[in-house]
């Protein structure tokens, strides 16, 4: 009789181990996946909720602090700094889907030829690979950015294409292990293509990893827009978080809402998509 | 010749290609430029003898193979052009600046390493009120960007509390010498190591915790309880010591991260090393400038690389054999 009650008390026990785990799990994931959601919304509703044009200069007297016309102040030129903080984050997600994409196209494509054929092509690939992940990443994408010009698309595809490494060894890995696996061998034996296999069999089956790595790395791929923006190499043309932030530098003595506010939306969403990411990772790697 | 010797060498024949990778990609960069290439070796200045002479210097009349040649030697001697706008060869300026940045990046590195272990090892252990909100200011020093943390301590430290200067690495105009010197500059550095650290100090915690937690999983631990040890001791004795073997490697890699952090720290606090002479170089369109602190950037990345996994094979000798 003891025995038995004492284990369903472990039983208990285990239960509520596991459900508190899994709500901790979760609540980084709701908690990234709404500031997300959010931030997206915002971004889409932008004309809806902003009162005056991004960009547009002398909105209002220079340098305003915060106020109900201006909840963030204005910039140096009379910019509101509200509405372009809003429609930055525009940019911001655009710069982050797009560039990873870019990423997840090379690295995919390398990454599953080396991983399916391996041999000498895979072994070339992969210390290709190699070399492109010791050579710093900012580095490289802020010299393509400075020689190529200051353009979103150059920034963007800066970031992209050296963003794929990473991606080219998760899923090289992941091939290496599903092509062993029955179903890869009876696709074989059907008859089925090398292509079919490789994007249509196995495929589907590797992503999972990518999963988390594109959240976390789309938060990477915003930062660098913005150091690299932060530096002086954005697009002038476009409200971005880091070209507001490399603004606000001379007045940082005078006009502290310059700075504080492009960079408060700049955290949110890195925090959001780390969050996010993180859940995700603690997520499928237990279930 | 012993494993190590020759892990050693392996690794060092390894890294020599990477430098020249590096000096490839600069090379089809400059050159797959829009306009003439003459523009990016140049800088944007440049009066009609200068780029005469730089046209014949890098031969840019010849075929691309040869300037290729050119190019390449030329870097090997260390030689990266010249900057108009300075009025100096790139490589001294940038040797010159190197000394500040190193400054800045080691104690920025070491504050986020005494911190940071500490704090993996609370968040691998505690999962109470302390841990969680450890937790969350780790993710929350992992999502700030340094040039806005900066920026924010700046403006509150320096410019509204006056605690700390707001830029620079030494008071000129004081004249300072012996321990004044010193102090004077631990002042300029506080904040921008501060700022440096930071990020690293959440992200070194954050892989603690994980290879700290990884490592508490193995068979050893089991057994070391069993033997009936104390908690303590298998945490900081067993766990700890093979979890850290990881965060050497992880710590290396950060070099990269941290020499991006440096350069974003230098510029908001004027701090005199290689990042703010980037960002002149930057404002300035001084190509050959921008174009030297990669090259050179990418050698410290792959130098240090290289150091660190020398040090893991040698802390770890199972590494040697592979």
């Amino acid at each position: 009789m003891i025995d038995k009650q004492i284990l369903i008390k472990a039983g208990h026990l285990g239960a509520l181990l596991i459900s508190r785990w899994r709500a901790r799990a979760n609540t980084k994931m709701i908690s990234g996946l709404t500031i997300i959601s959010l931030i997206i919304v915002l971004a889409i509703i932008a004309p809806l909720i902003t009162w005056y044009p991004p960009l547009k200069t002398l909105i209002g007297k220079p340098l305003t602090p915060p106020c109900l016309k201006h909840p963030f102040g204005t910039d140096d030129l009379g910019r509101d700094i509200y509405s372009n903080v809003i429609y930055g984050a525009r940019i911001s997600l655009f710069v982050g889907a797009t560039s990873v994409a870019i990423s997840l196209v090379i690295g995919i494509l390398v990454g599953a030829v080396a991983g399916y054929y391996g041999g000498l092509i895979g072994d070339l690939l992969m210390r290709i690979t190699d070399m492109f992940l010791v050579i710093p990443r900012f580095l490289l994408a802020l010299i393509i950015a400075a020689i190529f010009g200051q353009s979103i698309f150059n920034i963007i595809l800066a970031i992209g294409i050296t963003g794929w490494p990473a991606v080219a060894r998760l899923i090289r890995a992941e091939y290496l292990s599903i092509k062993e696996r029955p179903y890869v061998e009876a696709a074989k034996a059907i008859g089925l293509k090398d292509r079919q296999i490789i994007f249509g069999e196995i495929l589907p089956n590797a992503i999972t990893p990518l999963i988390p790595y594109s959240v976390l790395e789309t938060g990477t791929a915003i930062l660098i827009e913005a150091s690299l923006s932060f530096l002086g190499l954005g697009d002038p043309n476009v409200p971005s978080w880091g070209l507001m932030l490399n603004n606000a530098r001379q007045y940082l003595r005078i006009a502290w809402w310059m700075a504080f506010f492009p960079g408060l939306a700049l955290s949110l969403v890195v925090l959001g998509l780390n969050l996010l990411g993180d859940g995700l990772t603690e997520y499928l790697s237990h279930t | 010749m012993s494993p190590l010797l020759s892990f050693i060498a392996k690794r060092v024949l390894q890294a020599i290609p990477l430098i020249f990778v590096t000096i490839i990609i600069t090379f089809i960069l400059v050159h797959a430029a829009p306009g003439d290439p003459t523009y990016i070796l140049t800088g944007e200045i440049g009066d009609e003898e200068f780029v005469k002479m730089l046209r014949a210097k890098f031969g840019l009349d010849r075929p691309l193979h040869e300037q290729f040649v050119i190019y390449l030697w030329n870097v090997l001697r260390g030689d990266l052009g010249y900057s108009y706008i300075k009025g100096a060869s790139v490589s001294k300026l940038i040797l010159e600046r190197i000394p500040a940045t190193m400054i800045l990046v080691i104690t920025g590195m070491t504050l986020a390493v005494i911190i940071g272990i500490p704090i993996g090892i609370i968040l691998a252990i505690r999962r109470d009120v302390i841990g969680t909100l450890l937790s969350f200011l780790s993710l929350l020093g992992v999502s700030t960007p340094y040039f806005w943390l900066g920026q924010m301590l700046l403006i509150i430290f320096a410019l509204i509390l006056g605690l700390f200067p707001v830029g620079g690495m030494i008071d000129v105009k004081a004249g300072h010498q012996g321990l004044d010197y010193f102090l004077d500059l631990l002042h300029h550095l506080t904040l921008p190591a501060v700022t440096l650290a930071i990020f690293n100090i959440a992200y070194i915690a954050r892989i603690t915790r994980a290879s700290l937690i990884e490592a508490l999983n193995q068979n050893y631990i089991v057994t070391a309880r069993a033997k009936g040890l104390s908690e303590r001791t298998v945490l900081l004795k067993h766990a700890l010591r093979n979890a850290l073997l990881p965060v050497t490697t992880y710590t290396g890699l950060t070099i990269g991260v941290l020499l991006v952090g440096a350069i974003l720290t230098e510029t908001i606090y004027s701090w005199p090393g290689m990042g703010l002479l980037l960002y002149e170089a930057l404002r300035l369109r001084d190509y050959p400038v921008v174009l030297g602190v990669f090259i050179y950037g990418s050698i410290i990345v792959i130098v240090a690389n290289l150091i660190v996994d020398i040090l893991y094979a040698i802390l770890d000798p199972r590494i040697r054999i592979r």
